[in-house]
């Protein structure tokens, strides 16, 4: 009644089930492969980039360098998007398997500390004489009281990227005051050209400009009281700002899918030609370098407001995103070696000169030596932020708030700049993010 | 072409008997022109369908730049995003890994989601309430995001020591697939009559030949779905993936594409390459057994 | 019948999904559900907070939003994929040359990971550079916003959703098909019974649990939606097109509140399963007076 050919695949079947069983049971024993005993010390860099070889060569250089000068020592560089990296960072921070060294946002890093995930690196610094190689805004950043629980990584250095010759060809000069730019704005927007570009499709962060803009608008100042509730986002200063925002879009400064666009999706914008300025920052020297524009580029500090607060001739030059070391290090002698061997090197000249090449600015105080000609974005943008005269504020203000509320501050700009969001509503949109933080 | 539209204008069982003689020759005419009609529908209908699957296939042969500025040009084609795809990315290995993720949790999921769908439509329990309720605890997990297990799952597979290895990723897999595998084997063994079974059970059969001989030979259009959904699942999966794989040497490839987009930069010519990669093996995949969903068509005629 | 009592046998069937099934998903789920009633960063030591979660989800205006619209997306996919899902089987049912190919094809989309079925889409339906406004623009008609403007990112998604499920309800309604008896069919066709009537009085009720599959694996799935959402807009303008999935990664990630975060997944979890029983309770009442 039941043919054999039947059977014999559902035999099988059941031969499979066991064979598959076998073979997790089998899977599960062979366990993480252990450090190889080779007398080479393994320590673990995790990145937000997956394929940091590519997106980070700055960083892939330096470990390449660094590994060669220590063969004693191998450094397992691994990465994924930011949003799975932090994700990763955060269920591993819960479990003590962090990475060695690894890249965090400052606030995440803050909480890390604060949990007790963090090794202490004043005492390393001391030891390694590098505490003074810093700027003293970079070591006061990653600080909370005498721990220092972050290095920094690259330079935070923002601005608005401007196509010159889009400009000239418009009849227009770089502008200087936001009246200028409300200008051209309305002259470039008449002939369907973008003004600004930027795109906050899942890269609602690409507001550096806006947030140096607040600077100009009396943050630093404001910032303490409105953390301990002395004092409001909603204010009359930070009012006018946003309202000027909204003056800009309203002179269609922004490009028409600026809601479906992606920050990459801007760059290209202005890359090939499409847009005069761009919202980015440092970062985006390389991609410039190679483009087309490269010679017509030039780098904007910002507006300067004449109804602003305090000093209006400010660029955004700070650390931004450190390093931070696991606390586990600390018990394995051997890796806490090569955790401090590795630091060193990163801070050196010769690292800090990796950096450089690559398109980024350094981040001790050494002077670089960059190429006038083959690196003129990068230093258009470093002669912009050492030109007489010109400060920096301490921090980039989302970095100065928890994680919900620096979204807020996101959204509230970018809420003004799609017309989702009145002036006021943006400033609620804060305030309401503030108050669930107390 | 035309004569296999004539085939399928045929086939119709309306066409098999006539309720009135005078009625034929329009009804004839007219279930032609239904079969046409069919016809020429399907073809336009899967070309829909088709069409941004090619355009991510032709975006693929586009250098980076012009994706986004201009993805109607086509006369700068190019495999740049093949090289860069192939030297990115450890391919052999993220097949490898995939395959075996999907070969041992599709077969384990599937095996045991049998089994327990079988006991809780075909077996007598001392309780019917147990059953359905036993039923709706493994249906409950459909409702279930991903996210809601990321974190605990992890922690799960740190405290059984299997962090690491394949099986953190293939334990998920199969708990994840036993709730859709459920429902659609349950569903199925209940729209199915129980004739056949009954008659072997008289002829003496026992659970196992029960099962095997009888009810999955029957079953195999739906085995054949549920193994092509499932190993669609594991070659997609990512939240999992990203969280539960640490060493880049057990990377899948649903990873692949992530690889391509940094904190400050997308590359998306790699990334539609990546994804060409990922899509072709899952469409050979799906080709083989869909025969065995229509194989199950001559099964069920023969009993018939 | 007395042996497939035995209840050792039926334990011996049933334990091993059951297992795997409660340590991977049942503990999961409550293991998060407990995280819910905590103020939670992700770091340090929870901090118990009651019901002050759930208190401040139902202040959330960006929760209400979400929620609507995942109920629009819900409300066209199901109305427009089951009935073109079952009718596409039935087409590729027929014997068309190439059917086989077909088949496949039309289940490609089912097997693009979602996340770049968002991709391939954002060229489509962006509003500056999409194929569809393109297209609309050559024959002279104005641009159309079809995501990241006010109101009809829901409805794209809906439509994005329905194209990369149609080929998988597809294929398991083309199984249910295949699973009817041959015998009823033929006997049907020879009591004069025409296409049409077919359907409608033997191959549609005979269907029912088919039918009911599709639509529980439909409803579960919208309410998972994430990807798309989060490769069309990311969520924006200001969370306005958010689902309820793509804001609960929003807020467990993005702003790591990981307990909010978790009370929102159990909400989420809840609605899916209430919202399927629902349909189910709803089956099960049209079933009885027939």
């Amino acid at each position: 009644m039941f043919p054999s050919p039947h059977r014999r695949p559902l035999g099988r079947l059941a031969l499979g089930v066991l064979a598959a069983t076998a073979t997790i049971a089998a899977l599960a024993g062979c366990g993480s492969a252990g450090n190889a005993d080779d007398g080479t010390t393994e320590i673990t860099l995790s990145m937000q980039n997956p394929d940091v070889e590519s997106a980070d060569p700055a960083t892939w250089a330096i470990v390449e360098a660094f590994e060669e000068a220590n063969p004693d020592i191998s450094v397992t560089v691994s990465g994924e998007a930011v949003s799975e990296h932090l994700q990763k960072l955060s269920i591993a921070a819960q479990s003590d398997t962090l990475p060695d060294v690894f890249w965090v946002y400052k606030s995440t890093a803050e909480e890390m500390q604060q949990a007790g995930k963090l090794l202490d690196l004043a005492p390393v610094l001391d030891e390694l004489e590098l505490t003074d190689s810093f700027p003293e805004s970079t070591v006061a950043n990653f600080s909370a009281g005498d721990v220092i629980y972050g290095v920094p990584y690259q330079g935070l250095l923002t601005g608005l990227w401007v196509n010159e010759k889009i400009l000239a060809d418009n009849g227009l000069d770089v502008p200087v005051t936001f009246d200028d730019l409300v200008n051209v704005a309305e002259t470039l927007s008449a002939k369907g050209i973008t003004t600004i570009s930027n795109g906050a499709n899942q890269s609602s962060f690409s507001v550096w400009s806006f947030l140096v803009d607040l600077d100009r608008f009396g943050y630093e100042e404001k910032v303490d009281g409105i953390l301990d509730g002395s004092e409001q986002y909603v204010n009359d200063d930070f009012l006018r700002l946003y309202e000027h925002i909204a003056e800009l879009r309203d002179a269609g400064a922004f490009s028409s899918n600026v809601s479906t666009q992606t920050y990459q999706q801007a760059v290209d914008q202005f890359t090939s030609g499409n847009a005069a300025m761009l919202d980015a920052g440092v970062w985006a020297s390389s991609a410039i370098q190679d483009s087309q524009i490269a010679a017509d580029t030039g780098f904007w500090i910002g507006p300067q407001f004449d109804d602003g607060v305090g000093e209006q001739h400010i660029v955004m030059n700070v650390a931004s995103a450190p390093f931070a070391v696991s606390a586990t290090v600390a018990a394995d002698e051997q890796k806490l070696e090569a955790v401090k061997k590795f630091l060193s090197f990163y801070y050196s000249d010769e690292a800090q000169q990796i950096i450089v090449d690559n398109g980024q600015p350094p981040v001790t105080t050494y002077e670089p030596v960059v190429d006038a000609q083959a690196q003129s974005a990068l230093k258009a943008a470093l002669d912009a932020s050492t030109a007489e005269g010109v400060t920096s504020p301490q921090s980039q203000p989302d970095l100065l708030v928890p994680t919900p509320v620096a979204n807020a501050m996101y959204d509230s700009i970018y809420g003004v700049i799609q017309n989702q969001l009145t002036p006021e509503q943006a400033l609620e949109l804060v305030q309401k993010a503030l108050d669930a933080e107390q | 072409m035309s004569a296999h539209l004539i085939d399928a204008a045929i086939e119709p069982a309306s066409e098999f008997a006539l309720a009135e003689p005078p009625a034929q020759p329009p009804r004839r005419r007219r279930g032609r022109s239904v079969a046409l009609f069919a016809g020429a529908a399907a073809y336009l209908v899967t070309f829909l369908i088709v069409l941004p699957i090619l355009w991510i296939v032709l975006l693929s042969f586009q250098p980076s730049g012009n994706i986004l500025s201009n993805p109607f040009s086509f006369d700068q084609l190019t495999i740049d995003n093949y090289v860069r795809a192939g030297t990115a990315l450890p391919l052999l290995q993220m097949y490898g890994n995939t395959i075996l993720i999907a070969l041992v949790s599709v077969t384990v999921g599937t095996a045991i989601s049998f089994m327990a769908a079988f006991a809780l439509t075909r077996m007598i329990f001392r309780r019917r309430g147990t059953q359905s309720s036993l039923r709706f605890y493994l249906l409950a997990g459909l409702a279930v995001p991903v996210y809601i297990l990321l974190f605990p799952v992890y922690r799960l597979d740190l405290a059984l020591g299997i962090f690491g290895t394949y099986a953190a990723l293939i334990l998920p897999y199969v708990a994840v697939s036993i709730p859709f595998n459920t429902l659609l084997l349950t569903g199925f063994l209940r729209e199915f009559p129980g004739e056949i079974e009954e008659a072997a059970i008289i002829d003496g059969a026992g659970l196992w030949r029960l099962c095997t001989s009888v009810v999955l030979p029957l079953m195999r259009p739906v085995i054949a779905t549920i193994v092509i959904f499932n190993i669609v699942y594991v070659f997609n999966e990512f939240p999992f993936a990203s969280i539960l794989i640490n060493d880049p040497d057990m990377v899948t490839v649903s990873l692949a594409v992530s690889r391509f987009q940094g904190q400050y930069t997308v590359d998306y010519g790699g990334m539609m390459a990546a994804a060409t990669l990922v899509l072709l093996p899952q469409l050979v995949i799906y080709a083989i057994f869909q025969r065995h969903v229509i194989a199950g068509m001559t099964v069920g005629a023969v009993k018939g | 019948m007395i042996w497939v009592s035995s209840r050792w046998k039926i334990l011996l069937m049933v334990a091993p999904a059951l297992i795997v099934f409660t340590a991977f998903v049942i503990y999961p789920v409550l293991y998060s559900l407990g995280f819910s009633f905590t103020k939670f960063q992700g770091f340090g030591a929870p901090e118990w907070i009651g019901l002050d979660n759930y208190v401040a989800l139902a202040a959330d205006p960006f929760f209400w939003q979400s929620l609507q619209n995942t109920i629009v997306i819900l409300v066209v996919s199901l109305v427009v994929l089951i009935p073109a899902s079952f009718a596409l089987a039935l087409l590729l049912r027929r014997r068309v040359t190439g059917g086989g190919a077909m088949r496949a094809l039309v289940f490609g989309p089912a097997i693009i990971a979602p996340i770049l079925v968002g991709l391939i889409w954002v060229f489509i339906l962006d509003p500056k550079i999409g194929l569809l406004n393109r297209v609309l623009g050559f024959f002279g008609f104005a641009p159309v916003q079809w995501i990241g403007g006010d109101t009809l990112t829901p409805y794209s998604v809906a439509l994005v959703f329905i194209w990369s499920s149609i080929g998988f309800a597809m294929t398991i309604f083309y199984a249910g098909l295949q699973l009817l008896p041959a015998d009823v069919m033929e006997a049907s066709a020879l009591d004069g019974a025409t296409g049409w009537q077919q359907l409608r009085h033997i191959t549609v009720p005979m269907m029912r649990e088919t039918f009911a599959i599709v639509t529980i694996l439909m409803i579960t799935n919208v309410f998972k939606i994430f990807e798309l959402v989060y490769m069309l807009t990311g969520g924006g303008p200001v969370h306005r097109s958010e689902t309820l999935v793509s804001y609960m990664y929003f807020v467990t990630f993005t702003n790591q509140q990981y307990g909010y975060g978790m009370a929102l997944a159990v909400i989420i979890t809840i609605l899916g399963a209430v919202v399927s029983v629902g349909y189910l309770a709803l089956a099960r009442g049209r079933k009885q007076p027939a």
